[in-house]
């Protein structure tokens, strides 16, 4: 089974739709006061989110079937979370290396689980493998 | 026949897998703001790696 161009804009896009909710739902918790303009953060969402979306729809196809779970919906959730803490555990690290370039944000954290949940969830919805080839 | 499922096999999984990777190592330099990799990353995905979790200055 392969990963084509097909499930690549799929998961792109996925990405980019996490990425504006991701910056949306941080608009009303203020876990975080942007400190760039509109016009900036929406490119890097943009951006920021479809590199996510990418790597978390290219592990669902690489790595999906390691998890111990049936269903698209929580397999591609468990992908997601795993990915982000997996991030988040190599920030933590970092910032017991370096604490005056790296700070843990209880706030900001809370928000990016689940926001990685949200993302898996998209992905479990709509981005589904042809198992016949 | 060989050759024909050797290069079926490279741009149906190699090159995606491939291409796979290089994008998580783009979203590790991302997530962590790594400048020493691609000069000016940190400040411009700032906001992102805030957004999302990511331990910031």
């Amino acid at each position: 089974m392969g990963f084509g161009i097909r499930n690549f804009a799929v998961s792109a896009f996925l990405g980019v739709v996490w990425g504006w909710a991701a910056m949306t739902l941080n608009s009303f918790t203020y876990a975080f006061r942007y400190e760039a303009g509109f016009l900036h953060n929406i490119v890097i969402f943009t951006i920021g989110g479809a590199v996510f979306g990418i790597v978390v729809g290219g592990f669902i196809w690489l790595f999906g079937d390691l998890f111990p779970f049936k269903g698209r919906i929580p397999r591609a959730v468990a992908v997601s979370v795993f990915l982000w803490l997996l991030l988040f555990g190599g920030g933590l690290i970092l910032s017991g290396i370096r604490p005056d370039r790296y700070h843990f944000a209880a706030y900001q954290a809370m928000q990016g689980f689940f926001l990685s949940i949200v993302l898996g969830i998209f992905f479990g919805i709509f981005l589904v493998f042809d198992r016949r080839s | 026949m060989e050759r024909i499922f050797e290069r079926d096999f490279i741009l149906r999984a190699l090159l995606p897998a491939i291409f796979v990777v290089f994008m998580a190592l783009a979203l590790v330099v991302i997530a962590y703001g790594f400048d020493t990799v691609a000069n000016g990353v940190h400040d411009t995905f700032h906001d992102f790696r805030h957004v999302i979790g990511m331990p910031c200055h």
